[in-house]
């Protein structure tokens, strides 16, 4: 896979802050990124840098071989930046006009990517609304828009289903979803379980300093699978213990068992659901693997 | 740099005027001020320019003034436009462009704008449309002068014609540093409101300073050349052509523009 994104040596410091120390990682075409740490870990200040938007104390940007701010890069590099919004003043569907313009598109392309894209989003009905006439779900939903315009290559979303409601929040999922494959989109966010069923890399940003995980690594030689139970049975942990192929149980959370077995054992996971058939308890979520919540937050034990 | 682009973001800017609310508010509020001045200002002092028994009076009125030679122009209305106008516009001109990048930077929208053009583009474009628009309205207000002038004496219509041209370029080419230096103070504050307060502060309190400070070190009477406008007073009469007098804009407005991107390059957005 192709280098998209090369980041090496990245610093910003505000004034005494050190908002980022040292951050290196690539991306590559095809992964759909996401990047998650706490408030105030530098997301958003690693997001600004990568469009352009600020300038790194030290380090360097290459996006597709190309530096920060190179025309080369203007249309193929998209971006849903947090907090911003469009011009009040006008409709949207002059905005979204006027950047199809702006990315070269002849006003009769640019007009029916307008549509495209906003059809994409689910407000072909509100072209001509203004920006303050939307609620705040509407409005993420046309910054969205405003990213796909034209045929982006990398999209990067900040916070892009903050403040949406479920359905929203599911439709904007499933735009991202679906245009994956032809899209590398980097994700920030907080709902780890919506990066969870999106991201295939993760990159954990934490007070400036930058880890990074691929969430479809093998981690040794033995795997894993995490189980969420509906009730929480008595002894569930020792029981579970005494299932074949099992080699280590960590209880990670309440109703949540992290089972390492034999990497032999095939069709592990069958077995485990036909014992808990015979158990009689009832499971809500089997994964394989971690959950990307205890990848990034559960301490060796 | 891409002309094309450049060339987009100056149209919208004139949308702004043209085509939204706000912006034919104000038009319709210029277009107000501006007929006040057509029917009570000019209108008024026309007869008192163009007819004999006060031509001696005026005459030394405005050779006092220094304006005799606009005195002696047929096209009285040009020559009272002019002089309110030279004097109007770049302050106009300091209030209707106060708003070219900072109210987008606020609001995040020039974040949108970025990934699609360079910030030098965004703000030659910007100041290019500002351009246009004064220039737009200089010239219509020329046009309605030229129109009371002609309906007044028809005769003037083809000395009129080439003395309207003639002004609105003058004019232009006089405002050009002022929208210039908004562009600059549109990135060092956070407001147009701001902007405005500061740039009535560098005219007002700055220039007091260079010219109390000139008077004990001549050499910082230099300094006044980097304002907008400081040849407005020699070009006033009319009565000679001295090009430093048409250059100085034009070099005030690079290097406004220049320190601009600069400025605009190394801030964040």
């Amino acid at each position: 896979m192709s280098v998209l994104i090369a980041v090496n040596n990245l610093c910003k410091s505000f004034g005494d802050k050190q908002a980022l120390s040292d951050v290196s990682f690539e991306v590559k075409k095809g992964q759909t990124v996401a990047l998650v740490g706490p408030n105030g870990a530098g997301k958003t200040t690693l997001f600004s840098i990568l469009c352009g938007y600020l300038m790194p104390s030290s380090g360097t940007v290459s996006i597709m071989g190309k530096p920060l701010g190179s025309p080369d890069l203007f249309g193929v590099v998209s971006a849903l930046p947090q907090d911003a919004t469009l011009d009040p003043r006008f409709s949207i569907q002059k905005q979204l006009n006027f950047y199809g313009r702006l990315q070269g598109m002849s006003k009769h392309t640019a007009s029916i990517e307008t549509s495209r894209v906003l059809d994409l989003v689910g407000l072909a009905d509100n072209h001509h609304a203004k920006i303050a006439e939307l609620s705040h779900g509407m409005k993420k939903r046309v910054c969205i828009a405003q990213a796909l315009i034209g045929s982006p290559k990398i999209v990067f979303l900040d916070e892009a289903t903050a403040g949406l409601d479920p359905l929203n929040a599911r439709e904007i999922r499933h735009v991202i979803a679906s245009l994956s494959d032809d899209i590398t989109f980097i994700l920030s966010s907080h709902d780890l379980a919506e990066l969870e069923k999106l991201c295939d890399h993760v990159l954990y940003l934490n007070q400036g300093q930058l880890t990074t995980h691929d969430r479809d690594a093998k981690q040794g030689s033995n795997h894993y699978v995490t189980l969420t139970l509906i009730n929480d049975p008595r002894n569930a942990l020792e029981q579970i213990k005494q299932l074949s192929g099992v080699l280590h149980v960590t209880q990670s959370q309440n109703k949540e068992y992290i089972i390492e077995y034999q990497s032999h054992f095939e069709q592990f996971d069958i077995h485990l659901l036909k014992y808990c058939h015979k158990l009689n308890w009832q499971y809500r979520q089997l994964v394989n693997g971690h959950t990307l919540e205890n990848q990034l937050f559960q301490k060796d034990e | 740099m891409s002309i094309f682009r450049v060339w987009q973001l100056a149209q919208f800017e004139l949308t702004r005027l043209f085509a939204t609310k706000r912006g034919l508010l104000a038009l319709g509020a210029f277009a107000m001020v501006w007929f006040m001045i057509q029917n009570y200002l000019i209108a008024q002092a026309v007869p008192f320019l163009s007819s004999p028994e006060f031509a001696d009076i005026t005459g030394q009125l405005a050779g006092n003034i220094g304006l005799r030679e606009l005195v002696s122009w047929p096209e009285a209305e040009l020559a009272i436009f002019w002089i309110i106008a030279l004097y109007s516009f770049p302050a106009f001109s300091l209030f209707v462009c106060s708003d070219q990048t900072v109210g987008d930077r606020l609001r995040g929208t020039l974040r949108f704008i970025s990934l699609r053009c360079t910030r030098e583009e965004i703000l030659l474009g910007r100041f290019l449309g500002q351009l246009i628009i004064i220039a737009i309205l200089i010239f219509l207000t020329v046009l309605a002068t030229f129109i009371v002038m002609i309906y007044r004496d028809i005769s003037l219509f083809g000395s009129g014609t080439l003395l309207s041209i003639s002004l609105t370029v003058q004019l232009t080419l006089i405002v050009m540093p002022f929208i210039a230096l908004m562009s600059l103070l549109n990135l060092v504050t956070s407001s147009s409101r701001l902007s405005v307060v500061l740039a009535i502060l560098l005219f007002t309190l700055g220039n007091a300073l260079i010219s109390y400070l000139s008077y004990y070190f001549s050499i910082m009477s230099w300094l006044l050349y980097v304002y907008p406008g400081v040849q407005i007073v020699d070009v006033a009469p009319q009565n000679s052509f001295s090009l430093s007098d048409w250059l100085l804009p034009v070099a005030q407005t690079l290097g406004l523009l220049t320190l601009s991107i600069i400025t605009f390059k190394r801030r964040s957005l």
